[in-house]
């Protein structure tokens, strides 16, 4: 799992999604907030991150390219150094807070967090229908040992 | 006559796929001569896909018998979500986390709380009158509309104990009886009508307003209503967005129709005619929710900044979900109300 030294996992990399994933399909708190059925893009900066999700578990996690974003039902995309904030946070209280959930984030910032890439909003309400569940999935990381980049 | 084909493969396929969501796939795959029909001739009750009798009184007497006066496509799915996705305002609500308010911001909550418990009694009332109208033969609709008659139960049972828990208790109750923020639901007596009335305008502009919760709550109690009500209200939104799309699709001579519903709702949205937009200027709920969002009754003037922002929020989804619907040429051609377009591009 680790890809760094000492356990750390390094932010954004495919084996650090990849940890969250095998964190909510043995998570029966996960699996009580409800099914969902959606594919999420995840961008951070340049690099893109294609999360699905299959009834009560995320089935699957690759990496991906801007072209993977039109078919996706949404994506959320901040800067790098956005991300890396988010995370930090919720590793420091054990979940984000208030101004970083993704909700708040979505509502604060001026074009949204979360977008489908056609302004399909049938689509991109998904985001809003299982917000807790996605909420869920970023606060796991808080149960990693996460390191950016630049302390790799 | 619905009959499972194969019951072996059947349940082998599913045990091996862990009875996730294909399941129901392989389940509609299984029945032979699952069909829903243009025009149900179903009078009696009896369940879609059922071998009828003869002797049965046509007690039924469905109102609605025709598929494309209600029918949306994948709201078996959308069922399916709905129930994995229920709560509990008994145990997943975290009440001990509520503690004594100033005065200004438990009546604001109060107020807020009582105009939620108000609209979600409509918003459960009326589409409850719909369900038994409609033929079994479209039993897909109903379960959906039977869902949020639950989903809007438990908001209407968790906005009454949040303004009772706290020593504030209801407050008066908002000007209109009968809507839902920006549809005048109950004057629906047919269920397009009724959809775009409270689905696409009405749910939507609340589930902005559930959104914005977390950012007003005052405990952890009042964040965990906020972010559940939130999500039930966007499955509501989407029985409206499929439903006006298969109306596009398959009924466009009732396009006209479905934009004289959404000129009055937009017209409502915008002015908070009828007070029911809590998101619109000088309306009763719009000054609660200026006292919680800035921080006190000292601090309307911030929480004023923040609720434009929201209102440019409601309006843009909203044209995002006409455009998803197929009714966004009224954005462009002249006929959408032109105080969303001010909110939507105030420069």
């Amino acid at each position: 799992m680790a890809s760094s030294t000492s356990g750390a996992l390094v932010f954004p990399s495919l084996k650090w999604f990849q940890a969250i994933q095998e964190l909510v399909n043995n998570d029966p708190e996960f699996r009580r907030l409800g099914s969902i059925d959606a594919t999420m893009g995840v961008k951070i900066g340049p690099k893109v991150f294609v999360v699905t999700f299959e009834a009560f578990e995320c089935s699957n996690i690759r990496e991906g390219t801007e072209f993977d974003l039109i078919d996706l039902d949404f994506f959320l995309e901040m800067t790098e150094e956005k991300w890396n904030d988010l995370i930090r946070n919720t590793k420091e209280n054990g979940g984000a807070d208030l101004s970083h959930t993704l909700n708040t984030l979505d509502l604060m910032a001026e074009d949204g967090l979360s977008q489908n890439a056609t302004g399909d909003q049938l689509r991109a309400d998904i985001f809003f229908r299982v917000n807790q569940s996605l909420q869920h999935f970023f606060d796991s990381s808080a149960k990693l040992n996460t390191v950016f980049p630049a302390e790799a | 006559m619905a009959t499972v084909t194969n019951r072996a493969d059947y349940w082998e396929k599913a045990r091996e796929s862990g009875f996730d969501l294909s399941w129901l796939e392989q389940l509609k795959e299984n029945i032979q001569g699952e069909t829903t029909n243009e025009f149900s001739e179903n009078n009696t009750g009896r369940v879609e896909g059922s071998i009828p009798r003869g002797n049965v009184p046509q007690f039924g007497a469905y109102t609605f018998r025709t598929k494309k006066d209600i029918w949306a496509h994948n709201l078996t799915k959308l069922y399916q979500e709905f129930v994995t996705r229920q709560w509990s305002s008994a145990t997943d609500i975290p009440w001990e986390t509520i503690e004594p308010l100033p005065d200004d911001i438990e009546a604001a909550e109060c107020q807020l709380a009582t105009f939620f418990a108000q609209v979600e009694f409509v918003a459960s009332d009326v589409p409850g009158r719909f369900i038994s109208t409609m033929s079994p033969d479209y039993h897909e609709v109903r379960l959906v509309l039977l869902a949020q008659v639950m989903d809007e139960s438990r908001h209407l049972d968790v906005f009454r104990k949040r303004a009772l828990a706290n020593g504030g208790g209801l407050m008066r109750m908002i000007d209109t009886v009968s809507d839902v923020v920006g549809g005048s639901t109950d004057n629906a007596r047919e269920f397009t009508e009724l959809s775009s009335r409270l689905h696409i305008t009405g749910e939507g502009n609340v589930l902005t307003l559930f959104r914005l919760g977390e950012l007003m709550a005052y405990n952890e109690a009042e964040k965990a209503i906020y972010r559940r009500c939130a999500q039930d209200e966007a499955r509501h939104v989407a029985i409206g967005v499929l439903h006006l799309r298969y109306m596009n699709e398959c009924n466009p001579e009732r396009r006209e129709e479905i934009h004289s519903y959404l000129d009055e709702g937009e017209s409502r949205q915008s002015s908070g005619a009828g007070g029911e937009n809590p998101a619109a200027r000088n309306v009763l709920t719009s000054e609660a929710l200026a006292v919680l969002l800035g921080g006190g009754k000292d601090k309307t003037d911030e929480g004023q900044k923040i609720l434009m922002a929201i209102r440019q929020r409601q309006t843009k989804e909203y044209f995002q979900r006409l455009k998803s619907a197929g009714f966004d040429d009224r954005i462009t051609n002249g006929r959408v109300n032109p105080a969303l377009l001010e909110v939507y591009n105030p420069n």
